[in-house]
């Protein structure tokens, strides 16, 4: 009997399966899940395979096959439960992706609908401009904010407040404000480039809606900010869900300006490093590059990121928004 | 019915002979990389130690192999001035070509180069391509990286080679050749050193009334302390000559201040145990010192967060601050870059010789202890040879010992005395044998290099004219011969990979004692905390000492 049920549960599946190679749906997909496979999913193995073996310095003729179990996982936890500066790095990795990415959706959708109700020249200039963060080179970017909010007189923002005698002294912003000085920095300096990312997506979306729809309402005497929360809003839904999930999880990785504001001794160590910079210092400090140790950080890195999607996905009802339509429409 | 026309006959035909045409050239380049000799492949030739015999047997030898041109790439990185750390090795495969060329062997090295400004950038990609084969088959870095470059088996044991060559080791200073050893063999040929001199200005001392005759003396035999020099920079704080007493480098793992350690008697490594060692009770009295100074306003909290073109170097070359600790190379770096503002002009300019001359006495590193002898702490640079060193090169799989001896004496060849003396005299760093070090001594030598008139190969010529015309004069040729004498002082950091870690952990702790964060004793368990948090830095370290409970400073 249950090998009956199974044979058919099997079945099923392999029927499934060959429905879906045969379908339509397949094709359109097939480039994204060789991507997905290439990129994805064979790394992650291999991560997930690195993580078990005592890799350090690229050698991987040496230790490709030696096995360690757990050790590397056992390393990463003890290390965490006995950093002293785990707690302050914690905190502000929660601080950073809940601000960091309000500042990316909202100013993203924000920055959206304020160019979908300007003239073209000048919604293409607001955009160019917003776009500059993103396309200057991370070290540039940096550069260009470390100076900004360098504590002594030759930081611009001290220097500004000085000559407007805001201030009669240097503040060192990223150093003696603490916990808010670093976390405002990294918060400002990654919120900045974030945000054109929304924007693009937003403002795509927005230039898909039926024209008609704002004409009418127009028409009728509607406000923009009532076009806005009737008619745009509702129907960016799936863009705002994906926006939020994508900038969550890049947030949750991202190091690469921290990085340098933290090297550069611009922000406070512990109030301007994130989890993603933890584990970087963690396996890349040394002259040996633990490579085993990183492969065990980054795994758990995925299953945390994976969890926060889905409950990020299931938050922002997710479910009910890919429901078959009723019928009734 | 089909929508694609067939290829018409013609067309078949040229794209058939274009893929046997490629097929051929290719067949052929592969066949003429080969040695056409059909006689027994020479893999290996005893060396002697006579550095002309050997290289002439070792390029009759790949002459008779059928290798008409040898591939080799050496990397390096630093600052602009010390481009010689790969045109050493472009010199030394042109003489070795001449050599070649004077006694008929057909064969030639080519040299491909890479340098970059951050040395360590070169280590990363090292053994990031090692494993890929496209690591250079020389490589001029760091003497730290011995470690774990050799326990990873990516850098070849020179010991067997070096064995042949007792009196080519015999040039250099025995210091150095003790930090090119990792488990007792040598993996390095040093290539630079440098010291790091305690600098202290000349006018701001003047100024504050302050007597600097004999002072170097004084420090070398360990009568002026680091409590005498506190003194001092409160006497030129009190006095308004100057608005700080002492700058510093900043950010993480740098060398300079674990001068500290070793002054008030600590150490780094322990040599039985091949363990590192964190000496509480001399890391706690570093702490004091620096703190004392920032609490006095003689230093700034800040310190470790310093910009150095904006803040560190115009500070110093101004003359805002009586002491600086820094480095040989630093004395050039005033020469080329615009750190100084010019009182008549309001402009930034480079000092002039005369003006570093001027302006800076120099002298060793204080002890903290009286009695102990001032110290200097160098990181001597070294050519490191690739373990797969020719790779790149027909027959590697035969061939391999040949084309291995040949980069170990090409290595030789870059350490003849005038390649290492130019390297220091327009770079900063010290001579690393004696015989180099008599060379910067010879007038009539510098004055050919200094005209130009020297015989280099004309790459590696083209490249530094331009740097020997800015940096070679007589008031720079005399600060390398006075500060020569500093290699009898120096200490090494440990060549132990967990070593990056432990000195990142000093900068930190230090950081919050400057700002405030931290009290000395407090800094030395915050160390000991993520010591002991980390089991490879646990496995590592050796925690000695207490924290000295009566202790005070000055």
């Amino acid at each position: 009997m249950t090998r009956e049920v199974l044979g058919v549960a099997k079945t099923n599946l392999f029927s499934k399966i060959k429905d879906f190679i045969r379908s339509d749906a397949f094709i359109f997909l097939f480039p994204a899940i060789i991507l997905i496979i290439v990129f994805f999913f064979i790394p992650i193995v291999v991560s997930v395979y690195m993580s078990f073996t005592p890799l350090k310095n690229w050698n991987i003729a040496r230790y490709i096959h030696e096995f360690v179990g757990f050790e590397n996982y056992w390393r990463f936890f003890y290390m965490v439960t006995h950093d002293p500066t785990v707690r302050p790095i914690f905190i502000t990795t929660i601080v950073f992706i809940l601000v960091t990415l309000a500042i990316n959706v909202l100013g993203g959708l924000g920055l959206a609908i304020a160019t979908f109700f300007m003239g073209e020249r000048e919604a293409g200039s607001t955009q160019l401009l917003w776009l500059l963060p993103r396309m200057t080179p991370i070290a540039v970017y940096s550069m260009i904010w470390y100076y900004f909010f360098h504590g002594s007189a030759i930081g611009t923002l001290n220097s500004i407040l000085m000559s407007l005698g805001i201030i009669h002294k240097p503040i060192d912003w990223g150093q003696s404000i603490i916990p808010w000085g670093p976390w405002l920095i990294i918060i400002f300096v990654n919120g900045l480039v974030g945000v054109s990312y929304g924007m693009i997506v937003f403002t795509s979306a927005i230039s898909n809606i039926p024209k008609e729809l704002v004409i009418a309402a127009r028409v009728d005497g509607a406000s923009n900010w009532s076009i806005t929360k009737n008619i745009l809003i509702p129907l960016l839904k799936w863009h705002i869900v994906y926006v939020t999930t994508w900038q969550m999880l890049s947030l949750l990785t991202t190091y690469d300006h921290i990085f340098l504001l933290v090297e550069w001794g611009l922000v406070n160590r512990y109030y301007g490093t994130t989890w993603a910079l933890y584990i970087y210092n963690m396996a890349f400090t040394a002259a040996e590059k633990d490579l085993g140790l990183a492969a065990a950080a980054g795994v758990i890195l995925v299953i945390v990121g994976a969890i926060l999607g889905l409950l990020a996905l299931k938050i922002l009802g997710f479910d009910k928004m890919v429901k078959e339509p009723r019928g009734d429409i | 019915m089909t929508y694609y026309r067939a290829l018409s006959k013609t067309a078949g035909i040229v794209i058939a002979i274009i893929i046997i045409i490629g097929i051929a050239a290719g067949a052929y380049y592969y066949l003429s990389q080969k040695p056409t000799t059909t006689t027994k492949l020479i893999t290996f030739v005893p060396l002697t130690g006579d550095f002309n015999k050997d290289i002439i047997n070792v390029g009759k030898a790949l002459e008779h192999d059928g290798i008409k041109t040898v591939q080799l790439s050496v990397w390096s990185g630093g600052d602009p001035n010390s481009i010689m750390r790969i045109y050493g090795i472009v010199e030394a495969a042109y003489r070795i070509n001449n050599i070649w060329k004077q006694n008929n062997i057909n064969v030639e090295i080519k040299v491909s180069t890479r340098y970059v400004s951050n040395p360590n950038d070169v280590y990363e990609d090292y053994i990031n391509k090692w494993s890929l084969g496209q690591a250079p088959d020389i490589m001029a870095n760091g003497y730290t990286y011995i470690a774990s470059l050799a326990s990873e088996g990516y850098i070849l044991d020179l010991t067997p080679y070096l064995n042949n060559y007792t009196s080519f080791l015999n040039q250099f200073y025995p210091t150095l050749i003790n930090a090119m050893k990792w488990n007792g063999k040598i993996y390095g040929i040093p290539q630079d050193t440098e010291a790091r001199p305690l600098y202290i200005r000349k006018d701001v001392a003047a100024c504050a009334g302050l007597n600097l005759a004999g002072l170097a003396d004084k420090i070398k035999n360990g009568q002026f302390t680091w409590s005498d020099l506190y003194k001092w920079a409160l006497k030129v704080k009190e006095s308004g000559c100057a608005p700080w007493g002492l700058i510093h480098r900043k950010g993480s793992a740098h060398p300079d201040l674990i001068q500290f350690i070793y002054a008030f008697g600590g150490k780094l490594y322990d040599e039985k145990t091949g363990k590192l060692v964190f000496d509480k009770a001399a890391v706690y009295k570093w702490f004091v010192v620096e703190k004392t100074f920032a609490d006095h306003g003689l230093l700034p909290h800040d310190m470790m967060s310093w910009d150095w073109a904006k803040q560190i170097h115009p500070t110093v070359v101004d003359g805002k601050t009586l002491a600086f600790i820094g480095g040989t190379w630093h004395w050039f770096e005033w020469q080329t870059k615009a750190y100084y503002t010019d009182p008549k002009t309001g402009q930034q300019r480079p000092l002039t010789a005369e003006e570093v001359h001027k302006y800076f006495y120099y002298t060793l590193f204080p002890s903290g202890i009286k009695g102990k002898p001032g110290l200097t702490l160098s990181q001597p640079f070294a050519w490191m040879i690739n373990s797969k060193a020719g790779e790149q090169n027909p027959d590697y799989d035969k061939l391999k010992d040949l084309y291995h001896e040949l980069v170990f004496l090409v290595v030789v060849k870059a350490s003849d005395p005038d390649i290492i003396a130019i390297h220091s005299l327009i770079s900063g760093h010290l001579p690393v044998t004696k015989t180099a070090a008599e060379l910067i001594k010879n007038q009539t030598w510098v004055n050919e290099l200094k005209n130009l008139k020297i015989k280099l190969a004309p790459e590696v010529l083209n490249n530094i004219k331009n740097i020997i015309e800015k940096t070679v004069n007589p008031l720079n040729v005399q600060f390398l011969a006075n500060v020569t004498y500093m290699l009898e002082y120096t200490t090494f950091t440990p060549k132990h990979p967990q070593y990056p870690k432990l000195a990142s952990l000093f900068a930190e702790a230090l950081d919050q004692v400057l700002r405030d964060k931290m009290t000395p004793a407090q800094a030395v368990n915050f160390i000991v905390e993520k010591i002991n948090a980390d089991p490879d830095l646990k496995k590592s370290v050796e925690i000695v000492g207490e924290i000295p409970q009566n202790w005070t400073f000055p």
